[in-house]
């Protein structure tokens, strides 16, 4: 099954600073609106790069769920693209 | 005119960031997909001289590129994510705009896109064979912007930046990216301009992928002892298998500048693996 939805959510969390931000504040409410499995869904509440890559996410892409984990929300490979 | 420079350079971010705290809180993020290679992360003053050691490097770049007085550079290098997505991977791609800006960290970026000759290449394209893609907006990011910090700090010339996909299945052959760079170097020659060229990118790693913090040293001492020998063209000859397995998929990109130079011989290369992450490569062709 192709994993555009889901690269298309961490695309998403790259490039798009509004979902990035609602995502921050509310991530299952910004799931709702990209068309996810089940697996899929719980592999990006579980916040692993590697799940999602195994998932068929490009593991450029599958990086930026990182952008969401406590550690890292403010770290500096942010502000670059 | 002429093709009067033609170089390539990595754009690995950390070339970019200052030694000490920029470094590591960017490295974090590495380290945690990489485990391995934060045991052999560099200390602040082996981050002081891998930085000294690529500004060196750019330095020979950027003094062959003025020396050679261009009147624009085209810019080679991949999209990571930023303009192109599923919905849309150009092979080939050539930037229209008007001006292209970006950003890293607190440095902006800002150029005059020189579509004309963007149009030229895209034209001699339909005439030969290249179907490039096309489009009026493009953002540039750090495939392009941490080279051009140190080798066209200002932006006295205008840029054309061409885009290769070497990161999204599938990707094009050595070969095709070594044509596209004989193509350019037509326009080029037929061009009333002095046409810069610099590719970006590589040498070995491998973000995103399960071998993240691997160097492939044998591989690209490979390359650049046959940039030096003047037998770019026997690089075209590689199967794609064997440049991916060794992490240098944006080795693409310098394919289209080694199609543009032929058989000319690299006049300086400098190899400086960063040890976790990336093995920097800077080549000047002085032609």
């Amino acid at each position: 099954m192709s994993a555009y939805e889901l690269n298309r959510l961490l695309f998403d969390l790259k490039m798009n600073d509004e979902t990035c931000k609602a995502a921050l504040t509310d991530f299952s409410r910004v799931i709702q609106h990209y068309d996810l499995t089940a697996e899929e869904k719980e592999a990006l509440n579980g916040g692993d790069p590697r799940k999602l890559r195994q998932l068929g996410a490009h593991g450029m892409l599958a990086l930026y769920i990182m952008r969401l984990h406590p550690d890292f929300r403010g770290n500096i490979y942010w502000e670059q693209k | 005119m002429a093709l009067v420079a033609a170089l390539a350079a990595s754009h690995a971010p950390n070339i970019l960031l200052e030694p000490g705290a920029e470094w590591e809180d960017f490295m974090k993020l590495h380290y945690r997909m990489a485990p391995h290679g934060a045991s052999s992360k560099p200390s602040l003053e082996a981050q002081g001289k891998l930085r000294h050691d690529a500004e060196k490097a750019f330095a020979v770049l950027r003094a062959d590129l003025a020396a050679s007085n261009p009147d624009v550079l085209i810019v080679v290098a991949n999209d990571q994510f930023v303009n192109f997505s599923f919905n849309n991977i150009p092979t080939f791609f050539v930037s229209l705009a008007d001006e292209v800006r970006g950003r890293f960290t607190r440095h902006k970026f800002y150029y005059r896109n020189h579509k004309e000759l963007g149009r030229a290449v895209l034209k001699a394209g339909m005439e030969k064979g290249v179907d490039f893609s096309f489009g009026e907006h493009v953002e540039l990011q750090h495939t392009q912007v941490v080279p051009l910090h140190f080798i066209l700090p200002e932006p006295t010339i205008p840029i054309l930046p061409i885009y290769v996909n070497t990161w999204v299945d599938p990707i094009p052959t050595p070969r095709r990216c070594y044509q596209v760079g004989e193509l350019i170097r037509e326009v080029a020659v037929a061009s009333r301009e002095r046409v810069a060229i610099v590719a970006t990118g590589g040498l070995s790693h491998f973000p995103g992928s399960p071998r993240i913090g691997e160097i492939d040293t044998r591989f690209d001492h490979e390359l650049l002892e046959l940039l030096r020998a003047g037998k770019g063209r026997a690089l075209a000859d590689y199967s794609l298998e064997q440049v991916l397995q060794a992490g240098d998929s944006e080795f693409l990109n310098w394919m289209v500048v080694v199609g543009c130079v032929g058989e000319a011989k690299a006049a300086a290369t400098f190899y400086i693996p960063d040890h976790v992450a990336t093995g920097w490569g800077f080549v000047s062709w002085r032609l």
